[in-house]
């Protein structure tokens, strides 16, 4: 069975604290809801084994906590992350104005450009939505990010959101895998041949 | 014979192939071959390729083994890649039109390439297959193998009515000498070579090679039709004179002896150390002539290279000519192998100093008390402080014979540590130190390669990374290789260790938590200052307690703000968690890292910690410790005080190799329920330090009020109507703080009243600063230049812009464009390639050849970048075309001005060979290589290339007229004859 696992990809959820980060991971990995999920303390961590396009991956998934004075060390965990998901509540729009601010977090800390970003409003199971969709997609376009409305409560869309990123990191080359393609730099072309038949050759 | 058998007839025949001889099989398999690669079949067309097509396109080759018995040849098919065959136009040609390799042999379009297959060069032709014998075979000398192979091809040809030229080659392959032929409809060229070692006098000019070229056809015509003629001079220039190289290496001694914090010290040193440029090949070019237009023969010669037509072009560069940065870089990767610990290399010249001793102590003190050895710094500080620092060490390991000259050692720690140069006060030291931090920062934002090293993970610019990197890169280099690097990180971390024990800050490392977008190296050495920082505002805090006790006996509340602390010491974090074994049943308090010291030092002033619980009612508004400021006018929920925001500890600042630890940690504890929980608690020794310290400053406070403040969003505020219609609001915890047993909960009721000052730490910053230290100690110089390699790399990629933008080399610009690209994947992986390093390294150094190659052109041409003259550009165009193309063509050939320098340069070049004394104005006075007593302008020629064409009809006067052609090269050791002779096989 381990062997064929693709590779294990590094997740990371982030977003203001009581949008339903930990809800949704709990979703996602135990298909159970918790209502009574604890507020989390630094960072939490769960592993799950998916298989996408007939490619087994292992995601190693860390759910940091939302609550600002958490804040300074999580993103210590942004490294080597090569997804990440930046989720708001739908019925509260300042956790969607804060964004700006995760994505500026992550720019500073995350070691790779080519990261794949996927944005979830949860909730949609709510009544009082303070957002409706069309800006959940419009913001997502803007900053080149997937983008898909959950709800960890009825498991709308959880599953999707994850496997939807999964395959975008496996299409992204260079994310998954460490080996470079493109060869090197290229800056003299070699004599061709050379030695016995002549090869290519000047007059002197 | 089997093959022979002409299967015309539907008679059934049995075809025996059993007593085939090798030699029948060799030419079946040759056919097969050509049937293989589809050659077979009629090739003509009419279209002759374009002008320099045999140059800009590309070409071609296939090629397999083939045996005749157990001898091993190869075959190979070499041929220009055409874009489009234009097949409609080639249905319109009929069956008598000659095959396109024929048609070649005429054609003017691609006269001597400047980079093709010799049977290209000499033959014209664009497409051919070639037998070679293989590699390591004896080549094919004798005539009756010869003869063999030949006709072997012959019948291949016929047999499978291939009309692509086939080409054996004969005698020993240096020699590239080849026979072969081309069949055709009705047509048949020979192919034939002559090489000799010395040109024969009598074909040594166009004459003498016209009567071989005329009687080799065998004209049966009365008068021959008109020989075409294209000539070729090919001059070589070695000489530069007064352009001639080299650069100087900078004397690095006198640039130490500079300016205080050597400032040249950031520089990396560029440039080729030996003529990067080694010839000039000018080839003088009549393409168009005709036999009795020209005359050159054993008397005289029209053939002024002044006045060819067409002149063009190349140069021959320096294979790898030293270049300065490019083996400074070598150099110092070279050091990533190295073994060595610091102590092996050190502690092998200590024991050999102290043997030594006893001899040379007279000397030795003489030495010392000479005035040249007490430093020109003296007075400054860096030298008291390095020589705290490093007293130990010299005790065995006397000045002179320290792998590092003491000079330049005291300069390098100068240039890495400024601040050292000034008198030194702690007050003087922070106010230095934040300014250079902060003033570095600004200018880089400005800066667009400022970014630069985010990508490749180095280090800013101006930090003492970046600066150790390029100290680290010249020691090595310029003063001593391995001893000295080795010697210099020893006293570079013996200084830091000066500055953790006597509390000055290290400078040029932005402040802050130790940022993990840079090297690792970096992030350790920001943890130092952190540290640093920690433990002085300790021992501030101490100070002023101890002076502030003998004022007020009591302590008021809130007076730590008068201590200094940064606001940022509200900023809350989780801590650091303990990396050791965990257990799920240790208690809150060994969580956090510490043993007995306590966040700020303080001795413990006696009031009593009693547990949470009885303090709740009882508390009084005087006891209030450790207050920050008042929070949004709130007041707490039992009582009418307003609710204060504590002083906190400041969060743990974390490398990336402790945060993998740590990360590690928290994973192994698995995905379980218990996993979760035990890994909340191990992080929540920062949410208990918060509490405390809540605690404290909140006397009789509840988890609602900490709730309030912490994490608002958990204590939910409705609005209830009570009865007679007046709404009240009443807020309780969110329903996930309200699980019994949960963590929040949990750490309230354990969390004692205590202000931050009392706490314990939660970093401990004496163990973190001697971990790093420890950790730096054990560094081999191996492990520091794979520290150090990005920053270097970084700073390579820079000074390669910088020259380059001097030059504006396209191609240059372009690749340091890829390299940075490349250096970023190269460089993040934690495991590095050395394989993938080493040869992006030597990219990077074939930059800096090119880039001197192109101003080593400049300075030949006399281009320079203050005076501007008319012919600037087009002598930058020509200079950049020189370097990027094969060959370059001189416009107005010798007339133009390019052509003007160029024969200058052969002029001087003359007269300096025969030791005339130089005249500058002598390019006025032009004389043609006539007979005159005078110097040559040129030398001979170093290869004289004749190429003779005719349409003649062969073998009789009736038979069509067929392309026929000579290509005659004459060099000091070579002669050789190519000819390719057609002859009519119908009509004969
Ligand atoms: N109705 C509804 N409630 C949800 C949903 N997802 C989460 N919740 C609730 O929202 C609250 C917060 O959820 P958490 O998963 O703890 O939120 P979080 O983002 O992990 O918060 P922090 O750990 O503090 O960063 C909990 O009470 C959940 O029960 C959802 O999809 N629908
Ligand atoms: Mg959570």
């Amino acid at each position: 069975m381990e062997e064929d696992i693709l590779t294990t990809l590094k997740i990371l959820i982030i977003g203001e604290s009581g949008v339903g980060k930990s809800s949704l991971l709990l979703r996602f990995t135990d298909d159970t809801f918790d209502p009574e999920q604890a507020a989390t303390i630094g960072v939490d961590f769960k592993v799950k084994t998916i298989s996408v396009d007939g490619n087994k991956a292992k995601l190693a998934i860390w759910d940091t906590a939302g609550q600002e004075r958490f804040r300074t060390l999580t993103p210590s965990y942004y490294r080597g992350a090569q997804g990440v998901i930046l989720v708001y509540d739908v019925t509260r729009r300042e956790t969607f104005t804060k964004l700006d601010n995760w994505l500026n977090e992550l720019e500073t800390y995350c070691t790779r450009n080519d990261l794949v970003k996927m944005l979830v409003g949860n909730k949609i199971d709510k009544e009082n939505h303070e957002l409706d969709r069309a800006e959940g997609l419009k913001f997502a376009r803007k900053h080149s990010m997937l983008f898909i409305e959950a709800s960890a409560k009825t498991r709308d869309g959880v599953q999707c959101a994850f496997e939807e990123l999964v395959e975008k990191i496996i299409q992204t080359p260079g994310l998954w895998q460490n080996e470079n393609h493109g060869r090197g730099v290229q800056l003299t072309d070699e004599d061709a041949g050379g030695g016995t038949c002549g090869g290519y050759c000047s007059l002197v | 014979m089997a093959t022979d058998s002409d299967s015309e007839s539907e008679v059934f025949e049995i075809t025996d192939f059993t007593t085939a001889s090798e030699w029948e099989r060799f030419v079946s398999r040759v056919e097969e071959v050509l049937n293989d690669w589809k050659l077979i079949g009629n090739s003509a067309g009419n279209f002759s390729p374009e002008k320099g097509a045999y140059t800009s396109g590309t070409w071609g080759e296939k090629s397999q083994d083939i045996h005749f018995a157990d001898f091993k040849f190869c075959i190979t098919h070499y041929f220009l890649i055409q874009e489009c065959e234009k097949d409609d136009e080639k249905d319109k040609f009929e069956e008598d039109t000659f095959p396109l390799a024929i048609q070649d042999l005429m054609c003017m379009n691609n006269d001597f390439p400047p980079r093709a297959h010799c049977l290209v060069r000499w033959y014209g032709i664009r497409e051919f297959v070639v037998i070679t014998p293989g590699s390591n075979c004896e080549a094919i000398i004798s005539e009756s193998k010869c003869n063999l192979l030949l006709s072997s091809i012959s019948i291949s040809l016929a047999n499978s009515g291939c009309q692509i030229p086939m080409l054996v080659q004969v005698q020993q392959k240096w020699r590239r000498m080849y026979a072969g032929e081309c069949q055709g409809q009705g047509v048949r060229t020979d192919f034939e070579m002559v090489h000799l070692r010395k040109v024969p006098s009598q074909y040594y000019h166009v004459s003498g090679l016209l009567d071989i070229f005329k009687s080799k056809i065998g004209c049966p015509l009365s008068s021959l039709p008109q020989v075409n003629i294209a000539i070729r001079f090919t001059y070589i220039l070695q000489d530069w004179q007064q352009h001639s190289w080299p650069q100087q290496p900078p004397d690095f001694d006198t640039l130490l002896g500079g300016e205080v914090g050597g400032v040249e010290f950031g520089k990396l040193p560029f440039g080729a150390c030996e003529e990067p440029v080694s010839e000039l090949h000018l080839a003088t070019t009549w393409p168009h002539l005709t036999e009795g237009i020209v005359v050159d023969n054993d008397v005289y010669s029209d053939l002024d290279p002044l006045q060819a037509p067409h002149w063009s072009v190349k140069v021959r560069t320096a294979e790898n000519p030293q270049c300065l940065l490019g083996d400074l870089l070598t150099e110092f990767f070279k050091l990533c192998c190295r073994k060595e610990s610091i102590e092996e290399i050190l502690g092998k010249g200590l024991t050999e100093d102290e043997g030594k001793e006893i001899n040379d102590i007279g000397s030795a003190l003489s030495k010392l008390t000479e005035p040249a050895t007490t430093v020109p710094i003296s007075k400054m500080s860096v030298a008291n402080m390095v020589h705290s620092a490093r007293k130990h060490i010299r005790r065995h390991r006397r000045i002179d014979e320290s792998p590092l000259n003491t000079d330049v050692l005291n300069s390098v720690l100068l240039y890495l540590f400024p601040d050292a140069a000034v008198e030194r006060t702690p007050e003087n030291s922070k106010n230095k130190t934040a300014q250079a931090n902060s003033c570095g920062k600004m200018e880089q934002d400005k800066n667009s390669d400022y970014n630069l090293f985010l990508q490749l993970k180095s280090a800013p610019i101006d930090s003492l990374t970046y600066r150790l990197a390029l100290c680290v890169c010249l020691v090595n280099y310029y003063h001593g290789g391995l001893r000295a690097v080795a010697h210099l990180w020893q006293e570079f971390v013996l200084e830091l260790r000066y500055r953790w024990e006597n509390n000055y800050l290290i400078c040029g490392l932005a402040g802050g938590p130790p940022d993990l977008r840079c090297c690792l190296l970096h992030q350790k050495l920001q943890m130092i200052n952190c540290c640093i920082e920690r433990k002085k505002a300790r021992d501030e805090a101490r100070k002023v307690l101890e002076g502030s006790e003998k004022k007020v006996s009591r302590m008021s509340s809130g007076y730590l703000k008068s201590l200094s602390v940064p606001e940022s010491a509200t900023v809350m974090s989780t801590g650091s968690i303990s990396t050791k074994e965990v257990s799920p049943g240790k208690s809150w308090d060994s969580w956090s890292d510490s043993e007995d010291e306590f966040f700020e030092c303080l001795s413990d002033q006696g009031e009593s910690e009693a547990p949470p619980a009885d303090e709740e009612k009882d508390g009084s508004k005087s006891k209030a410790e450790g207050r920050l400021h008042p929070y949004n006018n709130m007041t707490l929920l039992n009582s009418s005080e307003p609710l204060y925001v504590p002083i906190t500890q400041e969060p743990a600042p974390m490398t990336e190799d402790l945060l993998e630890e740590q990360s590690e940690v928290l994973a192994k504890l698995g995905t379980s329920a218990e996993g979760s929980h035990l890994r909340a608690r191990m992080q929540s020794a920062c949410l208990l330090s918060d509490m405390e310290s809540f605690k404290a400053a909140n006397p009789g406070c509840v988890l609602e009020d900490f709730v309030r403040w912490y994490s608002p969003r958990d204590y939910v505020e409705e609005e209830v109507v009570h009865k007679k219609d007046n709404t009240v609001l009443k807020g309780k915890l969110s329903a996930r703080m309200m699980i019994p047993g949960n963590m929040w909960v949990e750490a309230w009721q354990t969390a004692r009243v205590t202000p931050a000052r009392r706490q314990r730490r939660l970093f401990d910053d004496t163990k973190e600063a001697e971990k790093v230290l420890h950790y730096l100690t054990m560094q081999k110089p191996a492990d520091l230049t794979c520290h150090l390699l990005p920053c270097i790399i970084h700073s390579t990629i820079l000074k390669l812009k910088e020259e380059e933008s001097v030059e504006d080399i396209p191609s240059i610009k372009k690749n340091i464009q890829q390299a940075i690209c490349q250096a970023s994947k190269l460089l993040h992986p934690t495991i590095q390639d050395y394989k993938k390093l080493e040869d992006f390294i030597n990219q990077l150094i074939a930059m800096e050849t090119v880039i001197t190659q192109a101003r080593s052109l400049k300075a030949k041409f006399s281009i320079s970048e203050s005076e501007k003259r008319d012919d600037t550009d087009e002598l930058k165009k020509f200079v950049t075309s020189l370097l990027e193309d094969p060959e370059v063509e001189v416009i107005g050939a010798g007339q133009g001005s390019t052509g003007r320098i160029i024969y200058r340069l052969f002029i001087n070049a003359q007269k300096a060979a025969l030791l005339t004394p130089k005249d500058e104005d002598f390019v006025h006075d032009r004389k043609t290589t006539g007979a005159n007593n005078r110097v040559p302008d040129f030398p001979s020629p170093a290869g004289r290339e004749i190429l003779l064409r005719a349409r003649v009809p062969r073998p009789a006067p009736y038979s069509k007229p067929l392309p026929q052609r000579l290509f005659c090269v004459l060099m000091r050791e070579e002669f050789r004859l190519a000819g390719a002779f057609s002859s009519d096989t119908s009509f004969f």
